[in-house]
């Protein structure tokens, strides 16, 4: 009986792993990938980050990103559900603002007028904007009711010297950010897989000409690269442009690493049997190089290029907060970092560093999703 | 059948296989000549670097990086469909054809077929069966395989790139014919969930869904286990009577080629030394090194009990050294001092249909 009850648990988890044969890659992929919480936890925050940011600025946002208001370097306005007579209110409020200007230092502050109070609306009328460039909306997400008062106004996070709403300007500026990650990657990985594919499957001089070339553009100081590169995009070029044109610079700096992982696991794989069998079955150079092998470098890119991603970014915001990159009018974390990049900045608007909370947590979703992705890509593999 | 029985569909000749590594110059052929004749098998056996493997691929113009096809031809009697009607007959070098270009990728698959000693690696891991047997079929845009009668379906689809569907029909009716049960379900399969045997029937599936008029197989059991080698052999005779298709058998398994073969050429170290019917050469092998490998298969139910086997004394050559006159004579039982190792043997005829490359048959 005892043999029996012991025999039991063991017996009992058998139709799940049978189940698990029958599945494929991919679903194997994701049930792996599933179990991994952290890495789930930095794909939840990517995908919203990137839904939010790239997509729905103008709705979450509560102004557009260029309206400027009287509140100039005014704080972040608090949040209150309690009001002076202590009647709790299930609708959030704000108090109106009172700029007040101490005529020694010349410094403004701004004082809570407790005689106005603005509720927060949800889905509330504000500034016109076109979703995804052609739907006409004026919905945003939350703010408060600026026909009728139009001094009322919701600073989350504060504002900068022009009065514009650090929160919008973070959300605006998250767009090109994470895009220019995102695009450059794509061009990073797009030219070092078929570039490394190649060299790894040639070999000789094809080899040597593509490894060389990876080798001379990595010898470069990155910085000083990027400046000279850079300061050649012609100044009278539209920021979208110049901003394009960055990306590529990112990217075509950055394809040498990559192309080099790949031709180094294209070197082994060109030797298997299914190369072989591949080509006595007529198959031309290229069908064999990007549909046999290909395929079998794709899980180690695609967790390098998630893991570079990041990377991406930053070199971004580092450029921007050079002053080389990303020009206003044109918003970018790197754009908005440049302006909280002062002493008097620090001191003065404090909340301007709201911006680098963001960045990290990018950052590290995008580093817990990449790990992820690498154990889960490998299924078949320990652990 | 009368009319196929000596119809050569490849020869080659006088072919040499160098391989130019920094020790010196490796010939891995030398001045081999066989024929295979169209529908029959060709046993091809030999130790192991004896230079069968580097045949095949002559054969395919695919020989590797560093070696080079030095000498010889390899001619190909191509017999291309028009329409299923005509036929017209092209002789082709295979040598002479640009190794990446258009003509020789024809050939490869979709009339040469090939397969490989190592099912396990030999398909593409992140494909399934059906989209290996769907690529073999849509880069030679060939028309699924028909049963004898079905003219008009055939005429009509002659010149049709096949559709998907169709494509996977085409799959689902290879992996029947190859015997692999629930040809529906496991054509979505990956490598990875079918055992060694059924890939190897997969990879058969495969070079057979072209209809080749050449199967090159490359010791296409040594890795599968006796039962399942047995029912690919089977599967193999079967298919190749019903697509009246030659076979290249390569192999150093004397039982698996004495079942399959009509002809087997022995090989020793880049040069055939001797070919014969299947029959003849089991039952009268002339060279010594063939009768000495013969000699070396373990037979059950011998009277003497507890004897060693018999082994072909000494070590294969040294390739960058071989031996002078003929190349066997260092180990040969035989060796006749004075002759063997000065004077090359050529071929000589020692019975109807039977060769033999030794100085003992040759009057000098």
């Amino acid at each position: 009986m005892a043999v029996l009850e012991q025999s039991q648990p063991m017996t009992a988890p058998a139709p799940a792993k049978q189940k698990k044969v029958g599945q494929s890659y991919a679903s194997l992929v994701w049930w792996k990938f599933k179990r991994n919480r952290v890495a789930v936890v930095g794909g939840v925050i990517l995908i919203t980050f990137y839904l939010s940011f790239v997509f729905l600025p103008e709705i979450i946002s509560p102004y557009d990103v260029q309206h400027s208001s009287d509140f100039a370097e005014a704080g972040p306005t608090p949040l209150h559900f309690v009001d002076q007579a202590g009647k709790f209110h299930l609708q959030p409020f704000v108090y109106g603002m009172e700029q007040k200007l101490d005529f020694k230092t010349r410094a403004r502050t701004y004082v809570e007028d407790t005689t106005r109070i603005y509720p927060i609306h949800f889905f509330v009328h504000g500034d016109p904007y076109k979703l995804f460039g052609f739907i006409p909306l004026d919905i945003h997400l939350y703010g408060v009711d600026q026909k009728s008062d139009p001094q009322a106004i919701v600073l989350l996070l504060g504002a900068d010297a022009l009065g514009r709403d650090w929160f919008t300007r973070i959300m605006y500026g998250g767009r090109l950010s994470l895009l220019i990650g995102l695009i450059g990657q794509f061009l990073t990985l797009f030219f070092g897989t078929a570039l490394g594919v190649v060299s790894g499957f040639y070999g000789g001089a094809v080899d040597q000409l593509i490894q060389r070339t990876t080798e001379f553009l990595s010898t470069f100081p990155e910085i000083p690269l990027f400046m000279a590169l850079a300061a050649a995009i012609p100044p009278y070029w539209s920021p979208l442009a110049a901003y394009f044109v960055l990306t590529l610079i990112l990217s075509f700096v950055r394809w040498g690493g990559l192309a080099r992982q790949v031709r180094g696991l294209i070197l082994s794989l060109r030797e298997r049997e299914y190369a072989l069998a591949a080509k006595s079955a007529g198959a031309s150079d290229a069908r064999i190089m990007f549909r046999h092998l290909m395929p079998g470098t794709m899980s180690h890119v695609v967790v390098i290029a998630t893991l570079a991603i990041p990377s991406m970014i930053l070199a971004e915001t580092a450029l921007s907060w050079l002053g080389l990159g990303i020009r206003p009018p044109l918003t970018s974390w790197g754009v908005l970092l440049q302006d909280a990049a002062s002493v008097r900045a620090i001191h003065n608007t404090p909340w301007e560093l709201w911006t680098v909370p963001f960045i990290l947590v990018t950052i590290l979703a995008y580093n817990m999703l990449g790990d992820g992705l690498r154990d889960a890509l490998d299924p078949y593999g320990a652990r | 059948m009368s009319e196929s029985l000596s119809e050569p569909l490849i020869e080659v000749k006088d072919l040499r296989v160098e391989f130019d590594v920094r020790a010196g110059i490796v010939k891995a052929v030398d001045g081999l000549t066989l024929t295979i004749q169209r529908g029959k098998t060709l046993g091809v056996i030999g130790e192991s670097g004896c230079g069968k493997s580097m045949t095949a691929r002559a054969i395919l113009n695919m020989i590797p990086k560093p070696g080079k096809i030095t000498q010889g031809k390899i001619v190909y009697h191509r017999r291309l469909q028009n329409n299923g009607q005509s036929q017209l007959d092209d002789i082709v070098e295979l040598t002479e054809l640009d190794p990446d270009g258009k003509v020789i990728r024809e050939i490869r698959g979709g009339e040469i077929g090939m397969i490989f000693q190592e099912p396990m690696s030999s398909l593409t891991p992140v494909y399934t069966v059906g989209s290996h047997i769907n690529e073999a079929v849509a880069l030679h845009h060939l028309t699924p395989v028909r049963k004898v009668g079905d003219q008009l379906a055939e005429q009509v689809m002659a010149h049709r790139q096949v559709t998907k569907e169709e494509s996977r029909e085409i799959a689902i009716k290879m992996l029947q014919r190859v015997g692999i049960p629930k040809p529906t379900e496991r054509v979505d399969s990956y490598p990875h969930q079918l055992s060694g045997g059924q890939r190897q029937r997969v990879m058969i599936a495969i070079a057979l869904s072209c209809e080749p008029a050449l199967l090159i197989a490359d010791e296409p059991t040594t890795a599968l286990d006796v039962s399942i080698e047995a029912q690919i052999l089977d599967i193999m005779r079967e298919l190749q009577e019903s697509v009246n298709m030659a076979i290249m058998f390569i192999t150093h398994n004397l039982g698996v080629i004495a079942s399959m073969a009509d002809e087997i050429v022995v090989m020793y170290m880049g040069k055939a030394v001797e070919r014969a019917k299947v029959v003849d050469l089991f039952k009268n092998a002339k060279h010594p090194y063939t009768q000495a490998l013969l000699k070396s298969i373990p037979h059950l139910g011998k009277k003497k009990v507890g004897g060693r086997l018999a082994s072909i004394s000494g070590m294969v050559p040294d390739p960058f050294n071989l031996p002078t006159g003929c190349v066997f004579h260092p180990r040969c039982p035989m060796f006749m001092p004075g002759k063997c190792d000065q004077i090359a043997p050529s071929w000589t005829k020692v019975d109807e249909e039977h060769w033999v490359s030794c100085l003992l048959y040759e009057e000098v």
